[in-house]
């Protein structure tokens, strides 16, 4: 018994290290998402004492204290990003369907995938442990910039835990990036062609390119920052802290945003392919321009590490940078309105089904939208100055890699948790997770906008110590109630995953009527190498409503190793 | 320490001709009985201590009260070039507004009127009109929504931000020197003398005086942590990080108090380092640096170490 769960654990399968991804992802989007709540709760009404948090916090009966609020929002922060979202769209998704989608029996190194998980999960483990240390775990901000981070300035424990657990995670990242590009480079099934991938398998392939290219420029930053920590380097140490020399601060703003802004492209890229594909499958309709879109997701990797110093506009960048860096990050917001344009075209005069996928899908063409149009604004310098480091910095963001990342999270394990656990999930419950999900999440990152442009700057623990801020408290508050409901919509999911693992009815072998190779040519749930013979692939994923098969077939879809009964079809 | 001041821009507040002629001149409302009583040389604000915060903090809240709860709008503002980044922001907001809402209809729309229609022949990923329409429409997008905002963020750039140049060659513009601790803002003016590191230097913590109409010329470095010096009324905001001067400036277009904010994570009491801005009219500027000049000489210790860390002035 033990012998099996220690052999499950091991595995090298990557359909199981995807479910385990699964859990540990969901595992820290609950802890990121009860963080969040709390930061919440302090910006509603300051300094009251949390229902049922006297236990964490007995000296102040339960009130947060801005010691306790510098750790949530820190952690809040590195938790969602590393821990929880990137985790669950390339461990869980990207490992699960990337191989299954190319026609390959698995990852080029399933190894590595393996070693990967198990990076990541020493990582979330010094997350956890630096809760139980003194001083208590990080609380620098997610950014860590020094000499903050640094232990003239933050001491404890917990932040040199959670500076290892980053190099965890980034050895994780690296890992699979590397092994997603080679994958897709070498061990497609014969006949996928590249003009033949599903656009996610595009998406999770730019966003691995990223990783493997900026995830080491993390590394980097992380660990001459974990030198300055443990072993009395001073790369990033000036001013009074610095003792004989010191180095500058402002390198590891350039090294952490040259990966962090990329890093907003990790998270969107594989999002991005989800909506693309949801879209053409339930419109019923190839998609709109898919080289268009593929060329445009290509653009916006190719472009993603020459925007990042849009984040320094205030730190004194000179204004030759500021302004290539104004163009450019302007510049990047064209192959993004071309691909919204595409998937709009793709809806146009299809047959659209309002599936669960697909409402996840349109949730997050959204959301992303709303996002990427309130981000205009930062990428100029003039515009960004008043609005930089406000609550608009953070509205901005969230709507588009916090809630079009985690709808697309959504919509991919609606999509694919027949395939994944072969059981399914109720769809009328999905759709009221998405749908009230999407609705509350521009009400959430909607108040913080609104907040953000009337001057509330971002991580006070008591935004109403400045007078100017003082009326934002009713706008505040609701934003709270907005995020509490937010919260209490994710039991719908929960709800609906319990319920499926243990009663769900057995799922259709393909319960979406596509025509990509996981459905048409493995089993549900795959086997351990997934193809009971390697199919070969003779057309595109979204051959949907094409009147020749309909003639032939008596179905609007066909696979896309499907031989075709009298001559070819494409 | 000290040396003469690069160029011909002194700080001669006693001197300076009629206040400019403001581009939104709007008349504040008078000093309030707080503001006069710090004017006032005969109660002069005692150097290195903390501002009269009660009174101060009303006067504060009296602006602040006139119920601007759920108004989209950013802070009031106090800056004479303030105006023009909040019009631009208010521009590109429309421009998006409208994107946003273009393509939530065509969405929508999309959705509803086509809703489990019956299929039509599609032709494979559209045809080649098809994505010329999407490329070009794109463009058009682009050109509108980005290149608005690019050329007025490229004006404001060039003529007020980046623009050290007005300070410099303005005569009156008061220079000050911050610098940024764990969690105050420590002010320093050069003084009569208009050299800074002198005996006269007035320094203030989270005290700001500056003359209404004149060029301020700031620059700010940091002892320990990386902090965002801000001023939200006057759309303010730049980097105080240790190891370099940066530096930036602004006007301001009425007297009043406002308020100066730190916006980047320094650690524990980050949100409690709040530092006030008093904009005087320029007689009462120049009468309480006399005053306070007056005073810092007198106390002025050359042993005190810690308590000169001006730097130099130097111009870009």
């Amino acid at each position: 018994m033990r012998a099996g769960w220690v052999r499950a654990l091991w595995t090298t399968d990557h359909k199981q290290v995807a479910r385990q991804y699964l859990w540990g992802g969901f595992g820290f989007l609950l802890l990121g998402g009860l963080l969040a709540l709390l930061i919440r709760w302090q910006w509603a009404w300051p300094g009251q004492p949390v229902p049922g948090l006297a236990w964490a916090l007995p000296e102040s009966r339960g009130a947060l204290t801005p010691p306790a609020y510098t750790v949530l929002f820190t952690l809040h922060g590195l938790v969602m990003i590393f821990f929880a979202v990137t985790p669950l769209l390339f461990g869980a998704l990207g490992h699960f369907v990337l191989p299954l989608a190319i026609g390959a029996r698995g990852f080029a190194f399933p190894r590595l995938s393996a070693a990967g998980f198990w990076a990541y999960a020493v990582g979330g483990a010094l997350v956890l442990a630096s809760f139980a240390v003194r001083l208590g775990p990080a609380s620098a901000g997610w950014t860590s910039y020094p000499p903050l981070a640094t232990p003239a300035f933050t001491p404890g424990v917990g932040q040199t835990l959670m500076t290892v657990a980053i190099l965890c995670v980034g050895v994780s990242a690296f890992s699979y990036g590397l092994n997603f590009v080679v994958t897709v480079v070498r061990c497609r099934a014969p006949g996928m062609t590249w003009g033949r991938m599903p656009l996610v398998v595009w998406g999770l392939f730019y966003g691995a390119v990223l990783n493997v290219l900026f995830v080491p420029v993390l590394a980097a930053a992380t660990l001459l920052l974990l030198l300055d920590r443990v072993a009395g380097t001073q790369f990033f140490i000036a001013g009074a802290a610095a003792v004989g020399g010191g180095g500058d601060p402002i390198v590891y703003q350039h090294l952490f945003w040259l990966f962090g802004h990329p890093e907003v492209y990790i998270l969107i890229l594989p999002a991005w392919g989800m909506v693309g594909d949801f879209v053409a499958y339930f419109s019923r309709k190839p998609a709109h321009g898919y080289r268009l879109t593929a060329g445009a997701m290509g653009a916006v990797t190719a472009m993603s590490g020459l925007v990042y110093a849009h984040h320094l506009f205030t730190s004194g960048l000179s204004p030759v940078l500021g302004r290539a860096f104004m163009v450019l990050t302007l510049l990047i917001s064209l192959p993004a309105e071309v691909m919204f344009l595409n998937w709009l075209m793709t809806l146009w005069r299809g047959s659209v089904r309002l599936t669960s996928p697909m409402l996840g899908a349109l949730a997050t063409m959204i959301v992303f939208g709303l996002g990427g149009i309130t981000g205009l604004v930062l990428g100029a310098v003039a515009t960004d100055v008043p609005l930089h480091g406000t609550m608009w910095v953070v509205g901005h963001f969230h709507l588009t890699m916090g809630a079009a990342s985690f709808l697309a999270v959504f919509a991919g394990l609606y999509f694919w948790f027949p395939k994944m656990y072969g059981r399914a999930l109720h769809e009328g419950l999905a759709k009221a997770h998405v749908l009230s999900s999407a609705v509350l999440f521009v009400g959430v990152f909607g108040g913080q906008l609104a907040a953000g442009y009337a001057g509330q700057l971002r991580r006070l623990y008591d935004p109403y110590q400045y007078t100017y801020l003082k009326p934002l408290l009713p706008l505040n508050q609701w934003t709270t109630a907005c995020a509490f409901l937010l919260g209490a919509s994710q039991l719908l999911f929960v709800g609906n995953l319990v319920w499926t693992l243990w009663r769900g009815r057995a799922a259709e072998p393909n319960p979406w009527n596509v025509g990509t190779l996981e459905w048409t040519c493995a089993a549900s749930p795959p086997a351990p190498d997934n193809f009971a013979t390697v199919p070969v692939v003779l057309r595109g994923p979204h051959v949907l409503s094409q009147p020749d098969v309909q003639q032939q077939l008596g179905r609007d879809w066909m696979g896309q190793a499907e031989v075709a009964p009298l001559g070819g079809t494409e | 320490m000290g040396g003469v001041v690069g160029g011909e821009a002194r700080v001669r507040p006693d001197l300076s001709p009629a206040p400019l002629i403001l581009a939104e001149s709007t008349p504040g409302p008078g000093p309030s009985p707080s503001e006069a009583r710090d004017a006032d040389p005969a109660h002069p604000t005692p150097v290195r201590s903390a501002p009269p915060a009660n009174a101060v903090t009303q006067s504060v809240s009296e602006q602040a009260s006139t119920g601007r709860a759920w108004r989209l709008a950013p802070p009031e503002g106090a800056s004479t070039y303030g105006p023009q980044v909040d019009a631009l922001l208010e521009r590109s907001h429309v421009f998006e507004a409208g994107l946003a809402a273009v393509m939530l209809a065509w969405l929508v729309l999309a959705v509803w009127r086509f809703r489990g229609a019956r299929p039509v022949v599609a032709a494979n990923g559209g045809t080649r009109r098809s994505r010329a329409w999407v490329v070009g429409l794109a463009v058009c997008v682009f050109i509108g929504v980005d290149g608005t905002l690019f050329l007025g963020s490229e004006r404001y750039a060039r003529e007020v931000l980046w623009n050290l140049d007005v300070p410099a060659k303005d005569s009156r513009t008061v220079r000050l020197e911050i610098n940024a601790h764990q969690w105050s803002w420590e002010a320093r003016y050069a003084g009569e003398d208009g050299r800074f590191g002198t005996p006269d230097d007035v320094v203030t913590w989270n005290d700001l005086r500056v003359p209404v109409g004149v060029p301020v010329w700031v620059q700010v470095v940091s002892t320990d942590v990386v902090h965002g010096f801000s001023l939200p009324a006057f759309r303010v905001k730049l980097d105080a990080i240790p190891g370099r001067v940066n530096q930036t400036w602004f006007q301001a277009a009425r007297e009043g108090t406002f308020e100066v904010a730190c916006y980047q994570h320094c650690g524990t009491s980050h949100y409690r380092m709040r530092g006030l801005l008093t904009v005087l009219s320029e007689a009462d500027y120049a009468r309480w640096l006399r005053e306070a000049g007056r005073l810092a000489t007198q106390a002025y210790d050359a042993d005190d170490a810690a308590a000169h860390w001006g730097w130099e002035w130097r111009a870009p």
